[in-house]
C-alpha cells in the first residue's frame, strides 16, 4: 500500500533472491531423480530438442510434479497469509479451516463406502473427485458460517472440530479397512506430490494461478483487518462479504492442492512468517506475493528433498517441511521481535 | 453535526440507554462521562453507526445513518476504540493511511491527495516525525495519537473516541485532550470522547453528556453540571470522598475519625497543605477562624473539617473567636500555621495567644514567633512526626485514665 516507506530496493533484492533460488530448485527437481539428467539437457527437452527417454521422464513425471509443488506451495503460502490476518491468529494455517480434513474424510468414506455399495474397486479419478468434493463441502460450510457468525473465532473452532472429526473417522477406517486398500490412501494422507499428473494439473493450474492473483485484490481489506474487525468496519469495510471472500480465496486453492497432494502442513503457517520477517512489513500488498514466493520455494525444496534424501524411498513432504522448516521459523521468531501478524 | 432523535441503544434484548435526544454542533468538544458500565461505549458506538439503535434515528450532518452505506458512513464518522491494536509490522504512516480506505479504489493505491491527507493528519496530532517508525515501537501516548490521526485521515465530520486517554500518563492525557480540542476547532468537526477523567473533562469540554442509570443528560457546559451538584451525585461519593466544586477536584476524607483531634489556626491558603496532611494521617481536625472564600476555607470544607468561619473581608467578631476557643479547648493539640495577618484576621493572633495561656499544647508551624508556644516545627514532615509521637503518648495517657 505504501511501498515508498517500505524500502523498495530491499524488497526487490529479496524477491530476486527468492526467485533465483526457486528457479534453481525447479531446475534441480527436473534434473535430479533415479535417472539423472543434465540441467541443460532437461531444459532442452522442455523445448523439444532433447532425447526421447529423457523427454518422457521429464515431461510426464518430473515437470508436472515440480509445477505442482511450486504452484501448490505458492497457493498454500498465500492461503496462510490470508487466514492469519482474517483470524488475527498466528496459529492459523490452511489446516485450521478443516478443508484438508474434509478431503481426508471424503476419501476415507469413499474407500470405506465403495465396497459397501458394491463397488469392487476404486479408481484414482473417483478418489480425486471425492477429495475435491470433501474439501469443497467444508469450504462452502466455512464460507456461509463466516458470513453469519458474530465472532470469526467461531469459524476457527468449527474448523478445528472438523479436523478432529476427520481424525476420528480416519482412524476408525484404518482399523476396519484392509491393508491393501488403504495403502495408497495412507500415502496420500501423509502428503506427497508424487501423484501429480497433467490430467490433474490441467484444470488445477489456472485455478491456482487465478486464486493467487485474486488474493492480491483482498490486500486492501486484509490491511484494514490488521486493526481488527471493528476498526475495519468503521473505515468502510463490508465485514460479512469480505469474510466470505477471504475464506473462499484461502480455501479453494487448498481444496485443489489437497486433492493433488494430500494435506500438506506447515507451508501455510511458515511462508507468511518468512515473508514478514524478510520484508519487515505486514502490508499485504507485500506479504501476499512474498508468501507465494516463500511457499513455492519451501514446498519445491521439500519435495526435492523428500524424494532425494533416502533414495529410492520417498518421504512424506510434510515430514521434510516440518523437519527443516520448523527450526528455521523458530530461529527467525526468536531472532526477530516475535511478530505474529 | 450529530443528532440523536429518541435513540435507545443496547444489544439484543438489553436496553442500555433509552430515549436519547441530543444535538452536537461542529467545532464542539463533547465529553461523555459516567460510571463504569453505565453505557458510554454503547452510546458512542450507536452514535458512530457501529451499533444499530434499538429505537430512534441517528443523523450525521443531516443524513440519516440507516440511509448511509458503510463507505459514506466511514467518510462521515471516524472512531477510536478502546483496547490495544496490534498491526504487526506496519509503520505509523501505514496505519494512518488505512484511514484512506473509504476513498481508495479496489487496489487501495494512494494518490498524492491521499498522501497529503495522511501527512496533514499526522501534523494535526503533532507526530509527523514518527511517520516511518514501526507502530509497535511507540509509547501508549504516541499510539493513541496514531489512531486519532488514522481516524482524521478519513476526513470525518464527527470524531468519536472511547476512553482515548485512560491508559496514558498525566502528561499524555492532557496533551491528547488539548490536541483533540484544537482539532475540533481547526477542522470544524464534532469531537465526542468518553472520559473517566472527570476533572479534565470539566476543564476542557464544551458540552457534557452524562450517562447514568440508563439515561443521558445533556449539559450545555461543565459549569451547568457543577452548579446542580452533578459530579457528587453521579459518582455517588459516600462520606469517605467528595467532589470540590471550587477546585474541581476529588477530595478524600477521614473515614474513621481517630480520637486524636487537633485545632488548626490558619488562613490565606497556608492551612490547605496541613489539612490534606492531617486527613492523610487520619487525624480529625477543626479549624478557624477562616474567611469564607479563602482557599483554606474551601479545602477544609471539602475535607469535611469542622470550620469556624467569618464572612469574607469582615473583621472577625468576638462571638466567632469565642466559638473557636470552645472548639480548640476540646482538641488534643493546637497547630498555629504561620499566615499573613492583617486588619480583618488580627483576631487569629489573639486566639493563638489565648490558647497558649489556657495551657493547650500549641505547635507553631512556620516562623510567626508565637510567644509561649510548646513546640516550633519548620516543615510538614517535622510536624507529621511530632503529631504521630503526640498521638501515641495521648493514647497512652488515655489508657491510664481508663485503668
Amino acid at each position: 500500500m505504501i511501498s515508498e516507506y517500505a524500502q523498495p530496493i530491499r524488497k526487490g533484492v529479496i524477491a530476486a533472491g527468492l526467485a533465483t533460488a526457486l528457479a534453481t530448485v525447479f531446475t534441480a527437481s527436473i534434473a535430479l531423480g533415479s535417472q539423472a539428467v543434465q540441467p541443460l539437457e532437461s531444459l532442452q527437452t522442455l523445448f523439444g530438442t532433447g532425447s526421447e527417454t529423457v523427454y518422457v521422464i521429464v515431461s510426464t513425471v518430473r515437470l508436472p510434479r515440480a509445477v505442482a509443488a511450486l504452484l501448490g506451495g505458492a497457493a498454500l503460502g498465500v492461503s496462510g497469509a490470508i487466514l492469519q490476518t482474517l483470524f488475527r491468529n498466528p496459529m492459523a494455517d490452511p489446516y485450521i479451516l478443516g478443508v484438508s480434513s474434509g478431503s481426508v474424510l471424503a476419501i476415507g468414506l469413499a474407500l470405506l463406502a465403495g465396497p459397501l455399495l458394491g463397488l469392487a474397486s476404486y479408481t484414482p479419478p473417483s478418489l480425486y473427485t471425492a477429495a475435491f468434493l470433501g474439501a469443497l463441502t467444508v469450504t462452502l460450510m466455512m464460507m456461509s458460517l463466516s458470513g453469519a457468525v458474530r465472532s470469526i473465532t467461531t469459524v476457527l473452532v468449527v474448523g478445528v472440530m472438523i479436523g478432529y472429526l476427520s481424525y476420528a473417522a480416519t482412524s476408525i477406517l484404518m482399523v476396519l479397512a484392509d491393508i491393501e486398500r488403504i495403502r495408497a490412501f495412507t500415502y496420500w494422507v501423509l502428503g506427497s506430490f508424487s501423484g501429480s499428473r497433467w490430467s490433474l494439473l490441467t484444470p488445477a493450474i489456472p485455478a491456482l494461478a487465478a486464486s493467487i492473483i485474486f488474493s492480491t485484490l483482498l490486500a486492501k481489506q486484509l490491511n484494514a483487518l490488521l486493526l481488527g474487525e471493528e476498526y475495519a468496519r468503521s473505515m468502510g469495510m463490508h465485514l460479512g462479504p469480505v469474510r466470505v471472500l477471504a475464506v473462499a480465496t484461502a480455501a479453494v486453492p487448498v481444496s485443489i492442492v489437497t486433492t493433488i497432494a494430500g494435506p500438506i502442513g506447515f507451508i501455510g503457517l511458515s511462508a507468511p512468517y518468512l515473508a514478514r520477517q524478510l520484508t519487515q512489513t505486514s502490508d499485504h500488498y507485500t506479504i501476499i506475493p512474498f508468501s507465494a514466493l516463500a511457499g513455492a520455494l519451501l514446498t519445491a525444496t521439500a519435495d526435492l528433498t523428500a524424494r532425494m534424501l533416502l533414495r529410492p524411498a520417498e518421504l512424506p513432504v510434510t515430514a521434510v517441511t516440518a523437519l527443516f522448516g520448523g527450526p528455521l521459523v523458530i530461529y527467525l521468531l526468536l531472532k526477530g521481535r516475535g511478530v505474529f501478524h | 453535526m450529530i443528532r440523536a432523535d429518541g435513540v435507545s441503544a443496547g444489544y439484543r434484548g438489553q436496553r442500555v440507554v433509552e430515549d436519547v435526544m441530543l444535538h452536537i454542533e461542529a467545532g464542539e468538544f463533547t465529553a461523555v462521562i459516567g460510571p463504569n458500565a453505565s453505557g458510554k461505549t454503547t452510546l458512542l458506538k450507536t452514535l458512530a453507526g457501529l451499533l444499530k439503535p434499538l429505537d430512534g434515528v441517528v443523523y450525521i450532518d443531516g443524513r440519516r445513518v440507516p440511509d448511509m452505506d458503510v463507505g459514506e458512513l466511514a467518510r462521515s464518522v471516524g472512531v477510536v476504540l478502546t483496547g490495544d491494536v496490534r498491526p504487526g509490522l506496519l509503520t505509523v504512516s501505514d496505519v494512518v493511511a488505512l484511514g484512506r480506505y473509504p476513498y481508495s479504489g479496489v487496489m487501495g493505491r494512494l494518490k498524492p491527495a491521499d498522501k497529503a491527507e495522511v501527512m496533514s493528519a499526522l501534523e494535526d496530532v503533532g507526530i509527523p516525525h514518527l511517520a516511518d517508525k514501526p507502530y509497535n515501537t511507540l509509547s501508549d501516548g504516541q499510539r493513541q495519537k496514531v489512531m486519532i490521526a488514522r481516524a482524521l485521515a478519513q476526513k470525518p465530520k464527527a470524531l468519536l473516541l472511547d476512553e482515548p486517554v485512560t491508559y496514558l500518563d498525566p502528561r499524555a492525557r492532557v496533551e491528547t485532550l488539548i490536541t483533540l480540542r484544537r482539532i475540533c476547532r481547526q477542522r470544524r468537526i464534532a469531537v465526542v470522547a468518553s472520559l473517566h477523567e472527570v476533572e479534565l473533562a470539566l476543564r476542557l469540554a464544551d458540552r457534557l453528556l452524562v450517562v447514568s442509570a440508563g439515561h443521558v443528560d445533556v449539559y450545555s457546559s461543565p459549569e451547568e453540571f457543577i452548579e446542580v451538584g452533578g459530579p457528587e451525585e453521579l459518582y455517588e461519593f459516600k462520606d469517605d470522598a467528595g467532589f470540590c466544586g471550587e477546585t474541581l477536584t476529588v477530595e478524600v476524607r477521614v473515614k474513621d475519625p481517630a480520637d486524636f483531634k487537633v485545632f488548626v489556626i490558619a488562613g490565606a491558603g497556608r492551612g490547605a497543605p496541613v489539612y490534606r496532611m492531617l486527613t492523610r494521617l487520619n487525624i480529625t481536625f477543626a479549624t478557624g477562624v477562616l474567611h469564607e472564600g479563602d482557599l483554606d476555607y474551601v479545602v477544609a470544607k471539602s475535607l469535611s473539617g469542622d470550620v469556624i468561619a467569618e464572612k469574607a473581608f469582615h473583621i472577625i467578631r468576638p462571638e466567632k473567636l469565642e466559638q473557636a476557643v470552645v472548639k480548640a479547648a476540646d482538641a488534643d493539640a493546637v497547630i498555629y500555621v504561620s499566615h499573613p495577618v492583617g486588619l480583618v484576621n488580627a483576631a487569629n493572633t489573639v486566639l493563638a495567644e489565648k490558647l497558649v495561656v489556657m495551657g493547650l499544647p500549641t505547635i507553631e508551624y512556620g516562623d510567626a514567633g508565637l510567644k509561649g508556644c510548646w513546640r516550633r516545627v519548620g516543615s510538614l514532615k517535622e510536624l507529621a512526626d511530632f503529631l504521630k509521637q503526640l498521638e501515641q503518648s495521648t493514647a497512652v495517657r488515655r489508657g491510664f485514665v481508663v485503668v
